[in-house]
């Protein structure tokens, strides 16, 4: 119990990232005594992103990005098949996506956004405890049930609270000792992670917009599929900030240790892709980061509480790892389903695990986990089917370029030979039935 | 045409990265009796700081530069024997991103 001297809290938030400050300001917001703990010496110090989703934070905070360190809005995307020297690419766009709310898609510095996120949060009255490492829940365990009363923070000080919201991230040691503490069940595999590694390249403002076909204030957003990442469950990627690129790729873990590369040698090979080396040529290195990405999907996501706690966003698994790769929407989702359910919790003045349980309930009746769930085959699709993301991709470029050859021969006989070259090595059978599972892709 | 850019080694890279060193503190320790019975060493591959090498001075053992280490978590999740111990440097210590 909480002696006299120690501080109890209507409720405690692990984490200032998206999921963490959106359940901090829900439950400020409706009157709850709110403390947020965040390890980096300001919030956002440990985060790394380049897209931002916005539909949740637009309804908490509408026109939010007239106000907030939004770098450029997503006026444009592209998808790109990458072969060792030539390149295909899927561009497409829309004059609304770069008109207010910007389809809701933005690129941003998580470093600036999340500290002013934070900075809203504490302005709606959130104690906001920054450089602070949370090293343990603090547990009471009675007639075989055990519950989270509270967190022990580095220096053996103890805070207390009635609900604790975990959002300490992809890398999340408090919520591994939550979920071993509780004895909460895991999802039906085994969560599995990707390991994204990038790099801010500084650009000047105007050649951005020339490379890339921009107005002021539009952004562009490509991914990259192919030859780089042959070998491997992943992609790269870039998005276009004001003044800076984010460059970078996304690889399944087991993949690499798999083709024995190290994840600075794949971006390497990205940069070194003629393509790529046009689009940052000139660029100068400002920082080099890496972060983890839960990529099991709905079938990886477990129980997502337990009396007197709630697991929110990356913590908890809920990434769309299909082509959208939604996950600050999701987590922001996830931390205001949280943070209401903790704010119920806290009217009844009940946050046993039946109660909290209602955020697993919304959270699986709501857009994140029907989301999840239409794309719950995309990690093994991926894991089966390699060649979808490798050599149809490859076989596709040669195919086109193959067929825009201009030489003395006849057009037909360069059509016929370039079907020929398409058809050689390509495994008819397996082409069929990855055909087929491609459907869960989209 | 165009100039083909110089390629920076991962040390430079690491270099324009801002941290907020605790050289006293390292949040990362192996078990060494892991490492030296371990063939294929992932972490060695996996980690994108290249935090860890094999001790140049005892090629059985794995030396780990923490100071280094961007706090993603791949080589806790990568290591197939538990053999590395990982927490989260002291509070405002370690990597701090300046873009992220």
């Amino acid at each position: 119990m909480a002696s006299d001297d120690s501080v109890k809290m209507d409720a405690i938030v692990v984490g200032g990232g998206p999921a963490g400050l959106t359940a901090a300001l829900t439950m400020a917001r409706a009157g709850l005594e709110v403390m947020l703990v965040e390890r980096g010496e300001y919030a956002g110090a440990k985060n790394v992103g380049g897209l931002l989703y916005g539909t949740v934070l637009e309804r908490l905070m509408p026109g939010f990005y007239e106000k907030a360190p939004i770098e450029r809005c997503v006026a444009r995307r592209s998808l790109v098949f990458l072969a060792p020297e030539e390149h295909m690419a899927l561009d497409f766009g829309a004059e609304a996506w770069a008109r207010p709310p910007f389809n809701h898609t933005f690129i941003v510095h998580r470093s600036a956004f999340d500290r002013w996120y934070a900075a809203q949060a504490e302005e709606a009255g959130v104690n906001l405890i920054e450089g602070m490492v949370v090293e343990d829940l603090v547990t009471e365990t009675s007639g075989g049930e055990t519950k989270v009363c509270g967190v022990r923070i580095a220096g053996d000080e103890v805070f207390y609270a009635d609900t604790v919201i975990l959002a300490d991230g992809a890398n999340c040691l408090v919520t591994e000792r939550a979920r071993a503490a509780l004895k909460l069940r895991g999802g039906r595999v085994e969560q599995d992670f990707a390991i994204g590694a990038k790099e801010i390249l500084s650009l000047p403002k105007e050649r951005i917009e020339d490379r890339f076909d921009l107005e002021d204030g539009q952004g562009a957003a490509i991914d990259f599929f192919g030859a780089p990442f042959d070998g491997l469950i992943g992609g790269g990627f870039l998005y276009t900030a004001r003044e800076s690129l984010h460059l970078g790729f996304a690889a399944r873990i087991g993949s690499l240790t798999k083709a024995g590369l190290s994840p600075n040698d794949v971006l390497e090979r990205l940069k070194a892709h003629p393509l790529v080396r046009r689009r940052i040529q000139g660029a100068e290195l400002l920082e080099y980061s890496a972060h983890m990405i839960p990529e099991g999907g709905y079938d990886a996501v477990g129980d997502v509480s337990g009396h007197g706690v709630m697991i929110a966003g990356d913590a908890a698994g809920l990434v769309n790892m299909s082509l959208y790769k939604e996950g600050t929407n999701h987590a922001m989702e996830s931390g205001r389903l949280a943070g209401e359910t903790a704010v119920e919790a806290h009217g009844r003045k009940d946050a046993s695990a039946a109660v909290l349980a209602g955020y697993a309930e919304k959270l699986r009746g709501g857009i994140v986990m029907k989301d999840l769930k239409k794309y719950r085959k995309v990690p093994v699709v991926l894991e089966r089917s390699p060649d979808l993301l490798g050599l149809y991709p490859r076989k596709v470029n040669r195919l086109l370029t193959d067929f825009f050859t201009v030489s003395e021969r006849t057009k037909s006989k360069t059509q016929r030979e370039a079907i020929r070259a398409f058809l050689r090595g390509l495994p008819k059978w397996r082409f069929l039935r990855d055909a087929v599972r491609a459907r869960h892709l989209a | 045409m165009t100039d083909a850019p110089e390629k920076m080694t991962l040390a430079d890279k690491l270099y324009r990265t801002k941290y907020e060193p605790d050289a006293a503190h390292p949040h990362i320790v192996v078990d060494q009796a892991v490492c030296a019975t371990c063939k294929d060493r992932v972490c060695l591959v996996v980690c994108p700081a290249e935090v860890y090498k094999a001790d140049p001075n005892d090629p059985k053992k794995v030396a780990v530069s923490h100071e280094n280490c961007l706090e993603c978590g791949t080589c806790r999740k990568a290591c197939p024997f538990d053999g590395i111990e990982w927490k989260y440097p002291e509070g405002g210590r370690g990597v701090k991103y300046r873009f992220g």
